[in-house]
């Protein structure tokens, strides 16, 4: 059997995952021992015609975005998005909240008409998506499971439980016990509770979990003497997509 | 003199100095590994293996995770296995004595409890062979706004299942023989002077969270709530995170996975502990998800404790430790639900009548 033929492609990101994945160093000759790697702009010049796997980091935020996610799908056996601008629209995201005019001349002033803008969405709002990798950056071992995974031939675990989970296996003091802001509860595991763990709050960049009561995450941290516009803004750090959080109403004051 | 206290009398006690006290952890330490209560973190405690007995905190409402950690940990390597020789082997899971100091009464109930669930049917022999020959050494505590144990039926002072007990009495404590291991730790011990005849008298405790009825009524309303609103009216704040299962001292559900290791030989399958508050726990091959609901969720836990096992064990599994109450983010309490079901269960029953 061949070795499967993986590419990792960037759109709107600030690299970050990719480079999260050139930090993999001990990893990194035995991964390739089980793939090859033909197209990574950050670590190489090759280019291929087409691929067993394609790893999608960025959110669509442009129409040559839209071209080029539609060509690699085209090309791609599977197709992963990676990290959260992939999965969620991410923190870009956040600029649909605000009018397009405003937002294209804060960035780039009197030339923004030489840059074309469309609402951040993820890559799944354009191409189907096989599988799903989540964090901000995504998490060096989420991204050998899948990778192993679909070399093996099996179906990858990925989590829909809260980050609490995590953090109780640990036996983390809860942040949000010592005052702190937190959405572990509402916010998808995987990350092993990195940021808890060392004494920060998490701030749900792999997303909520699915079907959320968000609603009840809003009650919560009302309760922690946070104010529901605070909990609103935070949990549109990453989900700003999610219509959870746009519908949810605090029923509770 | 009360029940209670006529029992307490019956054991041989000591009168033990805080400082003789740390001394005797000192000893038993010689003994075998001995695990009490830390602090972890500003105000919060955790069971971990003793270095220098000045660090046990012998006064504290409870620790984050039960005690179940060390017989079932909450992350545990079933086998090794290796796909291209279609291999496995057993991780040896070594037979130890461990001494298990300041318990308190409720945590020993709830692995009484463990202990039913795990030798019913197929016997859990990891569980087993942790639990064979661990020794434990109670102590009494004070119940802060998230204990009701007495509720359940425990009572702060229960010596069952442990081999010493300490009560708290003026500036030390009584060091109270349960068992004859329990007996053979204290003899080898040269800092106590000679057994005290002092008549003890314990003071009711006042738990200031209460479940209304008897705790023997409990199972008979669950009887009748299945259908009860308040499982919405819970739903409606529950943010499904999982807190409540995860430190539940006798939950036990788990979770297996298997992890292949990059040379696509080797691999491992770690059990995890696992919650039927998570949105994956029901879920089967297709995607169906046969709880899907907050609500049915929490109704199936609270049935997990009241009814189901109840009624084959004879035994509530909860043992009112109040954790899930305590350590829930949204301030969902135990006591809140099971007397709303109560009420409901009162207002069913009084139509009925009618």
């Amino acid at each position: 059997m061949s070795k499967p033929r993986v590419a990792f492609f960037d759109f709107t990101s600030c690299e970050g995952c990719q480079l999260n994945k050139l930090n993999l160093e001990n990893d990194l000759l035995s991964l390739l021992e089980l793939v090859d790697i033909v197209e990574f702009r950050e670590a190489m010049d090759d280019k291929a015609e087409n691929y067993d796997v394609a790893f999608i980091e960025g959110s669509i935020s442009t129409p040559s975005c839209v071209k080029r996610i539609y060509d690699i799908r085209r090309r791609a056996g599977v197709l992963v998005s990676l990290g959260s601008c992939a999965v969620l629209g991410g923190v870009n995201a956040m600029k649909n909240l605000h009018p397009a005019d405003w937002v294209q001349e804060a960035v780039y002033g009197d030339d923004k008409y030489l840059f074309p803008s469309i609402p951040v969405q993820p890559v799944s709002a354009y191409v189907k998506v096989d599988y799903e990798i989540r964090g901000c950056p995504m998490s060096t071992p989420e991204f050998l499971h899948v990778l192993k995974s679909i070399v093996l031939g099996r179906k990858p675990e990925i989590f829909d439980h809260a980050v609490c989970v995590e953090c109780k296996l640990h036996e983390n003091e809860c942040v949000l016990d010592k005052g702190m802001f937190c959405l572990g509860p509402v916010s998808r595991a995987g990350c092993e509770a990195i940021c808890p763990e060392n004494g920060q709050y998490c701030t749900g960049c792999r997303g909520l979990i699915s079907n959320a009561n968000v609603g009840g995450a809003i009650h919560m941290l009302k309760r922690h003497g946070f104010s529901e516009q605070e909990a609103k803004k935070k949990l549109q750090m990453y989900s700003s997509l999610n219509k959870l959080i746009n519908e949810a109403e605090c029923r509770h004051a | 003199m009360n029940a209670l206290d006529e029992k307490l009398n019956r054991f041989t006690k000591y009168k033990i100095s805080e400082q003789t006290l740390r001394k005797f952890i000192d000893y038993l330490k010689q003994q075998a590994p001995v695990f009490a209560p830390h602090h972890n973190g500003e105000a919060s405690y955790s069971y971990e293996c003793v270095e220098n007995s000045a660090e046990v905190v012998l006064s504290y409402p409870r620790t984050m995770q039960p005690l179940k950690k060390y017989f079932l940990p909450p992350r545990e390597v079933l086998l090794n296995f290796n796909i291209k020789d279609n291999t496995f082997s057993k991780p040896e899971i070594i037979e130890e004595t461990r001494i298990f100091f300041a318990v308190h009464s409720y945590e020993m109930a709830s692995l009484k409890r463990l202990d039913y669930s795990f030798t019913q049917g197929h016997v859990e022999s990891n569980y087993v062979s942790r639990r064979k020959y661990a020794i434990f050494v109670g102590i009494s505590y004070t119940p802060d706004e998230s204990h009701f144990s007495k509720s359940v039926g425990i009572d702060v002072e229960e010596t069952e299942g442990f081999d010493l007990f300490l009560l708290p009495v003026g500036d030390g404590y009584f060091l109270l023989e349960i068992t004859d291991t329990g007996k053979r730790l204290v003899e080898g011990f040269p800092g106590l002077a000679a057994p005290d005849t002092t008549e003890i008298k314990t003071e009711p405790l006042q738990f200031k969270s209460k479940i209304k009825y008897h705790h023997n009524r409990l199972p008979a309303v669950f009887d009748h709530v299945y259908k009860s609103k308040v499982w919405d009216k819970y739903a409606e704040i529950c943010v499904g995170c999982g807190t409540c299962n995860l430190l539940c001292s006798t939950c036990y559900c788990f979770d297996i996975r298997d992890e292949v290791d990059l040379d696509a030989e080797h691999g491992t399958r770690t059990r995890y502990w696992d919650g039927c508050m998570l949105n994956t726990f029901a879920e089967v091959a297709g995607g169906e998800n046969f709880r899907g609901s907050l609500a049915r969720r929490t109704r199936h836990r609270l049935y997990r404790k009241f009814k189901y096992i109840t009624a084959k064990s004879e035994m509530l599994h909860c043992v009112g430790c109040g954790r899930c109450s305590h350590f829930c983010p949204v301030g969902i309490s135990m006591t809140d639900i099971v007397n709303d079901l109560i009420t409901d269960y009162e207002e069913k029953q009084n139509k009925e009548k009618i």
